[in-house]
């Protein structure tokens, strides 16, 4: 593939490109899932083909195809050259990319346990289990249990000279009880909501779960849910669990801080940002403690790599530090406006997409706190645990996310449970009020298998890593 | 194009080989570009060349599925034998009833030669029109402009043989000034029955009057939702409740209310996949004809979409409402949703509101807070009014919305006689016809900064 590229990338170099990358992906997923006893997705996918970026005239052109022969990536090359003239005739200025060390390396993420190897047997197995216990008890309408794996090779070129291969392997699983009585429908999730939880890692990752130690858990506080009194409509203290959080980082901080956002050119679908370039260094974005970055070299998390696909090498770099706005997710075609060099998060969900600036694992730093010790200093608030519901304006200001369940706390103890809670706010001002965070001990790489951006719409994986943190008078429950 | 022979002859050829009972092959191809715009400059342009080949095999009652995007007949074998060694994994699925047999479907034109032919040259050309527009009145544009085609084809071993080619093509503009933002959408598999000047002037007027909007205090107004409004609403409460997987779960507003009130009888809903108004695809992706079904009608709930084994499960037949074999765990989801218009023009629908808002669009809708009771929440944009006396007063910042759709559409004052096709996340198979509807309570819970 690297020679047909070259040759390629020549032809490229001879009609006069300012820039060019071909990139081969070939993606190996298999699905499996079990409701209700019923074995309804058991499925394999081979996705291959090439993608070509080019850059002529100071302007983009990009073309794919689902095939790796030599001519047809030279017929794609030149659709992309000839699109990138198109471009061209509606350009206001030249792109220009941030210099950029040239690589030769190939990266592998770890992996124990390759779970294609595993036997479907045992796989199947494990979720048939999980989905009889859940449904062991007749409240329970619809029990579901899914893992999903992905299988990724990747080798990138570029006329400066650039040759990373990548090979990526992901695991993930989870599963859910919905309950109901005639009445109420309520759902608990394991290890996390949106078929649980995910990383660059083998089977081993799924086994290092416990998923069958948590069945009862789940089944019991789906049914419990059925009568819980509903979530108040007050101004309460909260604290937030670990998985909920990596969603209010991912929501409140990931996004605003994608720096093509940021520019406009996002705003069609996804919109734009309130954290603008002038409030760089500047805007208080939460409190003191609040510390915030991205770092794509976490052995095994999701968001983690060895290149992005501009062949920028993974790395850490703050976004929000000491509660001060000071870092942006960048790429090469972005950093430049603020006088940086890209720090790599560019990517691409597969072959046929243009990379996009994309969340690698968007973390917040860990703080002093045990979870109980947390709880028990908290005289009177709300615990929420688990997402189910998410929405945001599109400059990220005024967010209102919903989880599985919560429970009241009073006098420092966790008490009733109370079904259908929501909180909501404005996101300077809610990472503000943010007072506590959890110790490392709680801190854990929430993977998030299905970032949606782009148009056409591409999903990313990403990843966050999170602990509890309590926040201060946060508006919850919302008259309906 | 591949094209209808040479497709069936080669899964004829592929499928001799098979060792299973029954073989379906489904083929979705495309060729498509995009051009996406904002600062009122391209910034990407891209094409692609894709196609995704499923087999579902059949042993008995052992279902093994396996896809690729190859159609390299050594690439269509290997993925054969790979559904097959699925397959012998599986345990019986009892509801399923074996794959169709080959029926009639509507014979419909999907197909426009100049939207196949259009290129990247003839995209940047009109993208540069909706610039002139907007600079026209101090505007910035940003947007996207989707052109394409691409077939479809159902192929089983019990003689199913469906296929129909498409084009289609979607242009979305927001205009942008330093306080204000408008809105437009065009989509039709017709290209040059979209029209970006036109697209671009509304936009532009949208922007123009929603400058520098002021606040509204949160709480309960009445709305003028215009046609992408609606579509983002329904698309979420098609997802939430007119698929077979949430009646069948019981998380459907509709699956405790088949033949009661659950909206005003202003409203109706229905899916439609022969009727060339939307994006229409005349069978599902089992080779079953889609019927046209109603999930509301007249304000009742009538039912939901079935595939065969979602309706075996339910005791009724497929209503030809099947997604791909990979996707059929999330049950049967329909496509080509049409909301019923009314006799009313917009303008008349304004001009009756004493205080209200007109709303362009929503952002960011989610609605799995209460499925039962289809509340949703998300966030106003790109063009939100406050009107006052029958007239649009000024814009207003963004408001957040949280309501149960039962509720809300049960307080229609009017709805609209024309209605537009807007895309939706499933835009090359499909789309939702909606027209303009007025509301007469939707609860505001919130407010944000612009």
């Amino acid at each position: 593939m690297k020679n047909k590229f070259g040759n390629v990338l020549d032809w490229l170099k001879s009609k006069s490109v300012d820039y060019a990358d071909c990139r081969y992906v070939r993606t190996e997923k298999e699905s499996l899932r079990v409701t209700d006893g019923v074995i309804d997705t058991l499925s394999r996918d081979v996705d291959v083909g090439v993608g070509i970026r080019v850059i002529h005239n100071g302007a983009w052109g990009f073309a794919s195809i689902a095939s790796t022969k030599e001519s047809d990536i030279k017929k794609t090359a030149n659709k992309a050259l000839q699109t990138a003239r198109a471009s061209a005739s509606a350009k206001k200025e030249n792109v220009k990319l941030a210099d950029q060390e040239v690589f030769k390396d190939r990266y592998k993420s770890p992996c124990v346990k390759d779970p294609f190897m595993v036997p479907v047997d045992e796989k199947i197995g494990l979720l048939l289990e999980i989905s009889d216990q859940l449904k062991s008890k007749e409240l329970i309408k619809t029990a579901e249990a899914s893992m999903d794996f992905f299988k990724t090779n990747k080798i990138f070129c570029s006329t400066e000279g650039a040759e990373i291969e990548q090979d990526i392997i992901e695991s993930g699983a989870g599963y859910s009880a919905i309950a109901f009585d005639g009445n109420e429908v309520q759902k608990r999730s394991y290890p996390n909501s949106h078929r649980g939880d995910y990383a660059t890692r083998g089977y081993e990752f799924i086994e290092e779960m416990n998923l069958l130690g948590y069945v009862d858990k789940t089944r019991e506080e789906a049914i419990e849910l059925l009568t819980a009194d509903e979530c108040p409509d007050t101004e309460a203290d909260i604290i937030i669990c670990g998985s909920q959080m990596a969603l209010q980082v991912h929501e409140s901080c990931g996004h605003p801080t994608e720096l093509d956002r940021v520019l406009g050119t996002e705003i069609s679908l996804a919109g734009g940002s309130f954290m603008q370039i002038d409030g760089l260094n500047d805007l208080v974005y939460g409190s003191p403690i609040v510390n915030i970055y991205a770092d794509a070299t976490i052995p095994g998390a999701l968001g983690s790599f060895g290149y992005d696909d501009e062949g920028v090498k993974a790395q850490r770099s703050p976004i929000v530090k000491d509660g001060m706005h000071v870092g942006y997710l960048t790429s090469r075609e972005t950093a430049p406006v603020i006088g940086q060099r890209s720090n790599g998060t560019m990517r691409a969900d597969k072959w046929n997409r243009l990379p996009l600036i994309r969340m690698t694992n968007i973390n917040l730093e860990p703080g002093e706190w045990e979870l109980d010790d947390l709880i028990a200093d908290t005289e009177g608030g709300i615990f929420f645990d688990m997402n189910k519901v998410w929405s945001i304006d599109d400059r990220r200001l005024n967010f209102q996310f919903g989880v599985e369940c919560a429970r009241e706390i009073k006098g420092g103890k966790l008490g009733r449970m109370l079904k259908n809670p929501l909180y909501t706010g404005m996101t300077p001002k809610f990472w503000n009020s943010c007072d506590a965070i959890c110790n490392k001990n709680h801190w854990h790489v929430w993977g998030v298998p299905n970032c949606g951006k782009g148009e056409p719409m591409q999903t990313a994986r990403v990843a966050h890593g999170t602990s509890p943190a309590r926040f201060r008078k946060v508006k919850v429950g919302v008259s309906k | 194009m591949i094209g209808k022979d040479k497709l069936f002859s080669t899964f004829e050829k592929v499928a001799k080989s098979s060792r299973a009972d029954e073989t379906e092959i489904v083929f979705v191809g495309n060729t498509s570009g995009l051009t996406r715009f904002a600062n009122s400059t391209i910034h990407q342009n891209v094409n692609e060349t894709n196609a995704k080949i499923l087999f579902r095999v059949v042993n008995g009652k052992k279902i093994g599925v396996a896809s690729t995007n190859s159609m390299a007949f050594n690439d269509l074998r290997a993925t054969l034998k790979n559904a097959v060694e699925i397959a012998n994994y599986q345990k019986d699925n009892k509801y399923f009833m074996g794959l169709p047999e080959q029926a009639d479907y509507a014979d419909i034109d999907t197909y426009f030669d100049n939207t196949a032919k259009y290129a990247p040259k003839e995209r940047a050309r009109m993208v540069k029109k909706v610039f002139v527009r907007g600079n026209k009145r101090k505007f910035t544009c940003a947007g996207s402009y989707a052109t394409g085609d691409g077939e479809i084809a159902v192929f089983n071993t019990k003689g199913v043989r469906c296929y129909q080619p498409v084009t289609s093509a979607s242009l979305n503009i927001i205009a942008m000034s330093e306080t204000s933002s408008g809105f437009a959408i065009g989509l039709s598999r017709d290209v040059d029955k979209i029209d970006p000047v036109a697209l671009a002037d509304i936009a532009v007027e949208k922007a123009f009057r929603s400058k520098k909007p002021k606040a509204l205090e949160p709480g309960d107004y009445e709305v003028i939702l215009e046609p992408s409004a609606i579509a983002e609403i329904f698309e979420w409460v098609n997802y939430i409740g007119f698929g077979s997987k949430s009646f069948l779960d019981k998380t459907s507003f509709l699956s405790e209310n088949i033949g009661k009130n659950v909206m005003s009888d202003l409203v109706s809903i229905y899916d439609d996949g022969a009727d060339i108004e939307g994006i229409a695809l005349p069978f599902d992706f089992e080779g079953v004809p889609r019927q046209k079904i109603f999930f509301v009608e007249k304000g009742v709930g009538r039912g939901v979409a079935f595939d065969r084994t979602s309706g075996n499960k339910n005791g009724v037949a497929s209503t030809g409402h099947a997604l791909t074999a990979d996707e059929q765990g999330e049950g049967a989801i329909p496509l080509n949703i049409f909301i019923g218009t009314g006799d009313k023009t917009r303008d008349e629908m304004i001009s009756s509101v004493k205080k209200g808002i007109l709303v362009t669009r929503f952002h960011y809708i989610n609605g799995f807070l209460d499925t039962p009771k289809a509340v949703l929440t998300g966030m106003t944009r790109d063009g939100t009014f406050l009107i006052e006396d029958g007239k649009i007063k000024h814009g207003i910042k963004n408001m957040r919305f949280t309501d149960s759709m039962m509720r809300a559409f049960s307080t229609v004052k009017g709805v609209s006689k024309d209605r537009y096709p807007i895309p939706s996340w499933w835009d090359a198979v499909g789309c939702l016809c909606c027209p303009t509807i007025h509301l007469g309570s939707l609860k505001f819970t919130g407010t944000t900064d612009f």
